[in-house]
């Protein structure tokens, strides 16, 4: 059946150190399709998905920036006018989870004051490399285990907002993926 | 937001060569089923040409062009007509603008505001200037809003406007792609539809302006099983002139209440629509448990009466979607006399042509836009060339077909004049006029007619099968008899499971060809090393954009947040802005400079051999592309503080010395520095006066480029080697150093007193003891060689004036990082002027004093 059409346009952006992955989630997201090779972004760069929500088809515009550090002061440049913002480490590199502090300032300084923003831990495929605990978040590009999933939560946050309700206050909103009960990714996606 | 603010969205959801030049807010469409609320009417003027736009504002006010769409586009051409009512209960809240342009007809609402009066003066100024041209605009401009072109526009409207987050607007019009998936779902509809029997009730009754005096159940009600829908068409429903005039009869609700009383008991139905223009009317009602599966339910009526408009004759129609199957009943009621068969022709065909049902965000459809088109009413045609008698004798036989051969229908049916592709069952009753009224003898009136199967129904439409076709003669108030048919038609009916696979697959189609569509090319190399770049040589490097999408793509190199230009000074983009054919390349150069402006920058540090340069691609991603290269640091370009306190050649100098050395250059003072000139201006300067004093055009000839290099790189080394290169590019080496210097010497701050002072010797003398003392030392060092070269003059053809000019504005250089004043070309010439005439003071004037005074 033909459905009332609420054509709404969300802007969301891929940010994190270099190598995180972030391309690759965008590529997991927008064509189902994984690639192994590291290519470095070099600049910023976009795909469309449609997905409905709540009734709602959304469609999201995804952009992806380049992770590496010499691109920092340009890609910060594109952070006004995005709805949502994925903030993505790996959870087998430390120190792209400490640079999350350094993303968020980044945010605060260049973003839209109610952007919605997530942390999304990739490379759960890599479980024995783990070093970032799993309490604190994650996603899985690899075998597309939560990357659906995460994308879906962060347009809904978005939604709740343009539908006009208030969102939680104004802290900053970090949604934590907390899956105890689920087996560990790790065996489930290397097959 | 204010009306300008909202203007300027509206704006933005054309081109701008088509100007809004008025619009309306808070709209309504009155459709004869429904009212469409949150219009926006506007008025849109492209040269010439002007239309009127309904748009849907999804949200009030619109805060962005995206938030409107495209209704309905109204050319005004010298078919439109405007016309303004008031509400009568209410004159001034509400007006009613009834438009029609090119066969549709719109009625709308508007709330009184002082705005109407610009938009209606706007509306009948572009009328009255279409009503005197000569020749009929052709609104080409409008083609790529009515849909017709829709692949043209898809592809334009996938490409997305110019992006960057930072300002994007980024959507392809909704009605586009919500149009584009209609259609892909309509090719695949027999991946998620099966299909139903549904039996169709339709019937036709000329009442001859009576009342429902007699139960209708033996028209209605003679089937094995209730059918699930009926179509019940009446014709003369009420003939008075009042109807006809007014278009209002009691009889409306007299005859739907007697259809409703007399359908099928065994069945709960309920009412789809119901549509009448003047005596004319058409019931479709439904049984109530299919009713949740009707959907877009218009009507529409055309009157092909009196002047070929007026409802006397014409058709009434209701269309609507029945599971997936699209169903448009029409009753007409065509022109009347038994030779008008030509008229009845055209009636039916200004009947096709003419309706039109009109949905949001859809083209109109016409009736035959349709799955399923069932055709009926009095369609008026008669039996010819048989004598009245005679026809009665043959049907009062039951032997109809040797008189079926003379009805017009047949015949006309047959030859395509009319009915074109539908089909008519066999008649097997007796013709359905003309009957005394109450009674089921031949009309005795004295015009003796023949009898004739005007009512009649034609059905047009795949998997349709008609199990009667038969006339009621027992109901006989009138002077025609009713006639009814049933079909068992199929219905397509969608599987909601497999229905919600296949739309997610054509959501993912679309979205992978609109992800394609995206703008894509390869660029080379995205860093370039230029390697050690020296002063004022040139230095190019080419890179390679090849456009790998399907779509030409126009690239664009942009500025970054907070700068002025796309790039740092000393490097140039050619072309920086290019559009590339899909597969083709386009080659760019980068050119880097260091000239006189960026070199004291680099010996500074507050510049870098580093840049950023932004490629982007219209409605596509942007591509960082690196310039490096290491800049090897020269005495062009240093300030004359640091040159004096340089006793090794500068190659000597570890970077972050000079660097230091360059911050401090204010510190200096002259019992510490080494020189009381820097000493390259010393050897260059000594080089002429030994070797050139009397060369011919000394100062005025130019040098070889190749040769200033090499003085360059004498300088910078320290070589032991004689000065290589002729006197000219020895004097042209000279010339360029006093012009890089980081400041020039005579500092900016003191240009105007300068100015003032030129033609004051000794105000002029005043500033220069003034001077910073390395400063005074260059300036009376040079004025002194410069006096020195004059006294040759015979030889080396120098004169005081050129030189003053000459070194003026090179002493008193403009500051290259003051945005300078428009200057008018007499206003520099004067300051020129002053400064040759400050510089001409010393050149001719004996002012050893000055530096004796030491």
């Amino acid at each position: 059946m033909a459905k009332k059409t609420y054509d709404l346009l969300f802007k969301l952006l891929l940010i994190g150190d270099s190598g995180v992955g972030k391309t690759c989630i965008l590529f997991r997201f927008s064509d189902n399709h994984f690639t192994t090779t590291f290519i470095s972004t070099i600049g910023i760069d976009f795909k469309i998905k449609t997905v409905e929500l709540r009734g709602k088809k959304i469609k999201l515009q995804i952009w992806d920036t380049a992770g590496q550090e010499r691109f920092h002061t340009i890609t910060t440049s594109y952070y006004r006018g995005a709805m949502g913002i994925m903030l993505v480490y790996d959870i087998t590199n430390e120190k792209t989870f400490d640079d999350i502090v350094k993303w968020l300032r980044n945010i605060d300084e260049h973003a839209n004051e109610d952007v919605e923003k997530m942390i999304l831990g990739n490379k759960c495929d890599m479980e024995e490399k783990r070093v970032v605990s799993k309490e604190r978040g994650e996603a899985l590009a690899k075998s597309n285990i939560n990357i659906e999933r995460a994308f879906s939560e962060l347009a809904e946050a978005i939604l709740d907002k343009t539908a006009g309700r208030e969102a939680d206050a104004d802290a900053a909103r970090i949604a934590v993926e907390r899956r105890p009960s689920r087996a560990p990714p790790a065996r489930a996606c290397c097959s | 937001m204010n009306h300008e603010e909202i203007l300027s969205v509206v704006q933005e959801k054309f081109l701008s060569s088509e100007l809004v030049t008025a619009f309306l807010c808070d709209a309504k469409v009155l459709r004869p089923d429904c009212v469409k609320k949150d219009r926006l009417l506007a008025i849109v003027e492209y040269g010439d040409e002007k239309a009127v736009f309904c748009l849907f504002t999804s949200c009030y006010p619109p805060k962005s062009f995206t938030d409107l769409s495209i209704e309905i586009v109204l050319p005004i051409d010298n078919s439109f007509k405007c016309e303004i009512d008031n509400k009568p209960s209410d004159p001034e809240a509400i007006l009613y603008l009834n438009l029609q342009s090119r066969n549709s007809k719109f009625k709308f609402e508007i709330q009184m505001t002082p705005r109407v009066d610009n938009f209606v003066d706007d509306l009948f100024r572009g009328i009255e200037a279409v009503n005197k041209l000569t020749t009929q605009p052709e609104f080409v401009w409008l083609k790529k809003y009515d849909g017709q072109r829709e692949d043209d526009f898809i592809a334009q409207s996938m490409v997305l406007p110019r992006s960057g987050m930072a300002h994007t607007q980024v959507s392809a019009p909704v009605a586009i792609r919500e149009s584009l998936i209609k259609r892909k779902m309509s090719d695949k509809e027999f991946d998620y539809t099966f299909t139903k029997r549904f039996t169709i009730f339709c019937g036709t009754w000329n009442v001859n302006d009576k009342s429902p005096v007699i139960p209708l159940k033996g028209w209605l009600c003679v089937d094995k099983e209730p059918p699930d829908i009926y179509a019940i068409g009446f014709q003369e429903l009420d003939l008075s002139k009042e109807t006809f005039l007014f278009d209002q009869t009691f009889r409306e609700d007299e005859w739907y209440n007697a259809v409703r009383t007399h359908v099928d008991p065994r069945s709960k139905y309920v009412k789809v629509e119901i549509v009448r223009l003047v005596g004319m009317m058409l019931i479709v009602l439904i049984k109530e448990k299919h009713m949740s599966h009707v959907r877009n339910v218009v009507c529409d009526t055309v009157g092909t009466g009196i002047m070929g408009k007026m409802g006397n004759k014409g058709g009434v129609s209701i269309r609507f979607d029945l599971h997936n199957t699209s169903i448009c009943f029409v009753n007409s009621h065509l022109a009347a006399h038994v030779e008008e068969y030509e008229r009845r022709n055209q009636d039916f065909r200004d009947i096709c042509s003419r309706t039109r049902f009109v949905q949001p965000n859809q083209l109109p459809k016409a009736i035959k836009d349709h799955d399923q088109v069932y055709w009926l009413g009095d369609l008026n045609y008669r039996i010819t060339e048989l004598d009245p008698s005679s026809v009665k004798r043959m049907v009062n036989e039951n032997n109809f077909g040797p008189v079926l051969e003379w009805d017009q229908l047949k015949q006309q049916h047959k030859i395509s004049n009319v009915f074109a592709g539908y089909t008519e069952g066999p008649i097997t009753f007796k013709p359905t006029y003309k009957y005394d009224p109450g009674t089921d003898n031949w009309d005795s009136s004295e015009k003796n007619r023949a009898p004739a199967w005007c009512d009649r129904i034609f059905w047009r439409g795949d998997n349709i099968t008609q199990l009667a076709y038969r006339s009621h003669p027992a109901l006989n108030i009138s002077d025609h008899k009713p006639v009814s048919a049933l079909f068992t038609s199929s219905i397509r009916i969608i599987d909601e499971e497999k229905y919600r696979k296949v739309y997610e697959e054509v959501i993912k189609q679309l979205d992978k060809m609109e992800n394609e569509l995206i703008p894509q090319v390869k660029v080379d190399i995205t860093e370039i090393d230029f390697g050690t770049v020296r002063y004022l040589e040139l230095q190019v490097r080419t890179i390679t954009i090849k456009n790998t999408g399907k779509l030409p793509v126009e690239f664009e190199f942009i500025k970054k947040l907070d700068e002025s230009s796309f790039c740092k000074d000393w490097l140039i983009v050619e072309p920086y802005k290019k559009c590339i054919c899909a597969d083709e390349s386009c080659e760019i150069q980068l050119k880097v400079l260091i000239n006189k402006t960026s070199a004291c920058k680099m010996n500074a540090g507050t510049d870098k051999l580093y840049d950023i340069l932004v490629l982007h691609l219209y409605g596509g991603k942007d591509i960082f592309i690196t310039v490096n290269g290491t800049y090897q640091r020269s005495c062009f370009g240093c300030s004359i503080e640091v040159l004096v306190n340089l006793n090794i050649p500068i190659r000597e100098v570890p970077v972050g010395k000079l660097v230091e050395l360059e911050s401090k250059r204010d510190q200096y003072i002259s019992n510490q520095s080494t020189y009381s000139i820097p000493k390259e201006i010393w050897f260059l300067v000594d080089h002429i006066y030994l070797h050139g004093l009397k060369e011919p055009n000394l100062f005025e000839q130019p040098g070889l480029h190749s040769e200033v290099l090499q003085i360059r790189d004498w300088l910078d080394s320290g070589s032991i080697d004689p000065i290589p290169g002729s006197i000219h590019s020895v004097a042209e080496a000279l010339l360029l150093l006093l012009e890089s210097t980081a400041d020039p010497i005579i500092p900016y701050n003191l240009h105007p007193v300068c100015l003032r002072a030129s033609a004051n010797y000794l105000q002029c003398k005043q500033i220069v003891m003034e001077l910073p003392e390395f400063r005074k030392n260059v300036f009376l060092y040079l004025c002194e060689f410069l006096q020195e070269a004059l006294q040759h003059n015979a030889e080396n053809g120098l004169d005081a004036k050129t030189l003053s000019t000459l070194f003026g504005a090179i002493f008193l250089r403009d500051n290259p990082n003051v945005v300078q004043e428009p200057q008018s070309r007499i206003n520099k010439q004067i300051i020129d002027k002053k400064k040759a005439q400050f510089v001409h003071h010393f050149l001719i004037n004996d002012h050893s004093d000055l530096i004796f005074t030491k």
